[in-house]
C-alpha cells in the first residue's frame, strides 16, 4: 500500500515537474508573432486625449512646429483616432481622422479634412505612405498596424536603454512601404522601446526610438518619441502634454460632424 | 459712404484682433501678366479675415474680405461668410450666409451647385473664392456615421458672369444682327422661388456615399430669342427652375481611391436655334464623372473623365448631344512639403481644347508662401480653347495668420 503512494507521489511529481518544465519551455520558446500581438494589445486605456506638439527639425537645424489636439478611443472590433490642427496658422482646422480594425487584413481607413475645400477626402491606401504634414511619421505610421500583416522572427535578445529586449524582425506578407521593420520590445512590460524602417530597397531609413514613458492612471504611456529619417537627416520629436484617460470621450467625436465642426 | 463702410469695417477687425475672439486669415499679393498680350489681367492685394467666437452651444463665424484691385484702382469688400451655428445633441443648425460643398469631382461642379459662382476670372482663383457665400438655413441631422441634410436658400442667387468687356467673357453664338438684347429676368425674392435641397450622406469603411434631391434654379441663365412682327429677334435671357438628383461615391479599390459622382437634371434649358420654340429647348440632363486617385513613384496622381450627355437631343440644340472631358492631377511634394508641385489639366475632347495649370509654391517659413503659376490655355474654340489667348504667368505671396 504504501508502495503504491510511493509510486503515486513519484509520478504527482514527475507530472509537475514536466508541467513546470513545459511551461518554462513555452514561455522561452515565445514567438515573433506573440511578442507582437502583446505589444499590440498592450492596455492603454479605454480612450485618451492629448495635445500633441510635433517639432520638425531639418540637417541644419531648422525647427519647424505642428501644434495637434488628439482624441483617441477603443471601440473593441476598431481603434479610432481624430485629429485637429491647431498650428501653425496656414493649416488651423485641418484635421485628420483614422480607423484601424482589429479585424485580420482589413485595412485602416483614414480622411482628411481641407478647411479650404471644405470637403473630407479618403485618403488611399497607395498615398500612405506620404509625409503626414512635413512630419518624418507617414499616413501610414499613424495608424496602428495589426500584426497578423507581417511574418514576424525573433532575432535575438538584448538590453537597450537599461531593459531586456526582444529584437523582432517583422516583414511584411503583401506589398507594403517599408521592406521590414526591426523593433526592440521591452520583456516585461511589451513596450515598443526603438524601430527600424527600412525602405523598399532593403536600405535603413528611419529610426524610431521612444524618449519618455510615463504611468498615467496605472497604464505605461508613450509620451515622447523621436522619428529620425536617416537618409534625409531629417527628425521629428513628438511630445504629448496633457494626456487624459478614459474620460468617456462620447463616440460621436469620431465622425465627419466633428472634422468639419474642429475644435 | 463706401469709405464710411470701410472704415467701420476696419475698426471692428482692429476691435476683433484684440479681443477673445478667434481670429485668422491671411494677407496676399496677387499679380498675373498676359503673357502673349504682355498686359497685367491682375494686380490685387486681399486681406481676408475670418473671425469667429464659441460659446456653449454657438458660434459665431464672420469672414469679410478686402481686395484691392490695382488696375480698377477700387477697394471691394465682401462678407464672403457670416452665419452662426446652433449645436444639438443629434443635429446642428447653421443659418446665415454660408459656402455649402457638394460632391466628390475635383474642378467640376456636377452635384455642387449649391452655392453659386463667381466666373469673373473663368475658374482659376481658388475655389474657396469662387463659390459665392449664399443666404440659408441648413440643418444637418447624425445617426451614427450617416447624415440627413435639409437646406433652405430663401432667395436666388445666380453665379456671376464676366462682364462682356473682361477677357473671360464666353464666346456666345452670334445673335441675328438686328437683335434687342436685354438684361437677364430677375427671380423675385418670395417664398415661392426659394430653393431647397436635400442630402443623405453616409462615412464608412467600406464607402463614402451622397444622395441628393434639390429643388434650384439654373445659376446661368438662357437666352430666349422671341421674334417680333418687325421680324427683328428680342433677345431675354432667363432663369428657369432646375429640379434635380445626384449621388456621388467613392472607394478604395486596391490601393487606389475610386471616385464617381453624377447628376440628373429635369428639364434643363440648353439654347437652340429653333425660334419657333423661343430658342430653347427643354431636355433632360445626365452629368457624370469617374475618377481614380493614387500614388505613383510619389506622386499623387487623380484622373477623372466627365461626361455631359443631353437626353432626347435634336440637332437645333447648339450644344453637343456628348460633351466629353478629361482631367488629370499629379501633385508631388519635396523637402517636407515646404516645396509643392502641381499640374492640373483638363483636355475638352469634343473641341480638342484645354488648360494647363502649373503651379509651384513654396513655403519660405511657417505661414509665409510664396507661389509662382502658370495658366496654359490650347486650342481654337471649346470651353477652354475659346480663351488661347489669356496664357497668364502669375506670382503670389501669402501670410497666414
Amino acid at each position: 500500500m504504501s508502495g503504491t503512494k510511493q509510486t503515486n507521489a513519484i509520478r504527482i511529481s514527475l507530472l509537475i515537474m514536466l508541467l513546470l518544465l513545459g511551461t518554462l519551455l513555452t514561455a522561452e520558446e515565445i514567438s515573433g508573432m506573440e511578442v507582437m500581438e502583446k505589444v499590440y494589445n498592450r492596455p492603454t486605456g479605454e480612450d485618451q486625449t492629448a495635445e500633441v506638439t510635433m517639432t520638425l527639425i531639418n540637417r541644419r537645424g531648422n525647427q519647424r512646429e505642428r501644434i495637434i489636439k488628439q482624441y483617441q478611443k477603443d471601440f473593441g472590433d476598431v481603434d479610432k483616432k481624430i485629429m485637429f490642427f491647431i498650428a501653425p496658422a496656414d493649416v488651423h482646422n485641418t484635421s485628420f481622422m483614422n480607423w484601424s480594425y482589429t479585424q485580420e487584413g482589413k485595412n485602416d481607413d483614414q480622411w482628411l479634412y481641407l478647411p479650404a475645400l471644405k470637403r473630407v477626402r479618403r485618403i488611399s491606401s497607395d498615398s500612405r505612405s506620404d509625409y503626414f504634414m512635413g512630419s518624418d511619421f507617414t499616413y501610414d505610421d499613424l495608424g496602428e498596424r495589426h500584426p497578423s500583416e507581417d511574418e514576424h522572427t525573433i532575432l535575438r535578445e538584448e538590453e537597450y536603454d537599461g531593459k531586456m529586449c526582444y529584437v523582432i524582425r517583422s516583414i511584411p506578407q503583401h506589398d507594403y512601404v517599408y521592406s521590414k521593420t526591426i523593433s526592440w520590445v521591452v520583456k516585461d512590460s511589451w513596450l515598443g522601446k526603438k524601430k527600424e524602417f527600412y525602405d523598399r530597397d532593403g536600405e535603413l531609413l528611419k529610426i524610431l526610438e521612444v524618449q519618455r514613458v510615463e504611468n498615467i492612471q496605472g497604464y505605461h504611456i508613450i509620451t515622447k518619441s523621436e522619428m529620425h529619417n536617416v537618409q534625409s537627416d531629417h527628425q521629428t520629436i513628438m511630445e504629448l502634454n496633457n494626456v487624459e484617460l478614459d474620460t468617456g470621450i462620447d463616440d460621436s467625436t469620431f465622425s465627419e460632424r466633428m472634422m468639419r465642426r474642429g475644435l | 459712404m463706401k469709405r464710411i463702410i470701410i472704415l467701420i469695417l476696419v475698426v471692428i477687425t482692429i476691435s476683433a484682433l484684440h479681443s477673445e475672439i478667434n481670429h485668422r486669415g491671411f494677407i496676399r499679393s496677387y499679380m498675373g501678366l498676359l503673357t502673349e498680350l504682355s498686359e497685367y489681367a491682375v494686380l490685387q492685394n486681399t486681406f481676408d479675415l475670418r473671425m469667429d467666437y464659441r460659446k456653449d452651444n454657438f458660434n459665431f463665424y464672420v469672414n469679410p474680405v478686402f481686395v484691392f484691385n490695382d488696375i480698377r484702382k477700387e477697394v471691394g469688400i465682401t462678407l464672403r461668410q457670416s452665419y452662426i451655428d446652433i449645436y444639438f445633441p443629434d443635429f446642428d443648425l447653421r443659418i446665415g450666409k454660408q459656402q455649402i460643398v457638394w460632391g466628390k469631382a475635383d474642378g467640376v461642379f456636377i452635384t455642387d451647385l449649391i452655392s453659386p459662382r463667381d466666373l469673373s476670372e473663368f475658374v482659376l482663383p481658388d475655389f474657396e473664392e469662387i463659390r459665392i457665400g449664399i443666404n440659408a438655413m441648413k440643418l444637418n441631422y447624425y445617426i451614427g456615421n450617416s447624415t440627413l441634410e435639409t437646406i433652405w436658400i430663401p432667395a436666388f442667387q445666380p453665379t456671376i458672369q464676366p462682364e462682356p468687356s473682361s477677357i473671360w467673357f464666353p464666346n456666345i453664338k452670334d445673335f441675328p444682327a438686328n437683335a434687342q438684347v436685354e438684361d437677364p429676368q430677375e427671380v423675385s425674392a418670395k417664398f415661392s422661388n426659394s430653393e431647397f435641397a436635400l442630402k443623405f450622406s453616409r462615412m464608412g469603411s467600406l464607402f463614402d456615399l451622397e444622395v441628393m434631391a434639390a429643388y434650384l434654379w439654373d445659376d446661368t441663365p438662357v437666352p430666349h430669342l422671341i421674334l417680333q412682327p418687325d421680324n427683328t429677334v428680342l433677345v431675354k435671357p432667363k432663369y428657369h427652375r432646375l429640379p434635380l438628383v445626384g449621388t456621388s461615391v467613392n472607394k478604395t479599390v486596391g490601393g487606389a481611391l475610386a471616385r464617381a459622382e453624377a447628376a440628373y437634371s429635369f428639364d434643363k434649358r440648353f439654347s437652340s436655334s429653333d425660334l419657333t420654340a423661343d430658342g430653347v429647348s427643354k431636355n433632360d440632363y445626365l452629368h457624370y464623372l469617374v475618377g481614380y486617385d493614387s500614388n505613383w513613384f510619389d506622386v499623387d496622381v487623380s484622373l477623372q473623365f466627365i461626361q455631359q450627355h443631353i437626353i432626347d437631343y435634336d440637332d437645333s440644340i447648339n450644344q453637343d448631344e456628348f460633351t466629353n472631358t478629361l482631367s488629370f492631377l499629379l501633385n508631388k511634394t519635396f523637402l517636407r512639403e515646404k516645396l509643392i508641385f502641381n499640374l492640373f489639366g483638363y483636355y475638352g475632347i469634343n473641341d480638342e481644347d484645354g488648360l494647363l495649370r502649373f503651379k509651384l509654391s513654396y513655403d519660405l517659413a511657417d505661414g509665409i508662401n510664396i507661389l509662382a503659376g502658370y495658366n496654359l490655355f490650347f486650342g481654337d474654340e471649346g470651353a477652354f480653347g475659346q480663351f488661347n489667348e489669356n496664357d497668364m504667368a502669375y506670382l503670389q505671396v501669402r501670410l497666414d495668420f
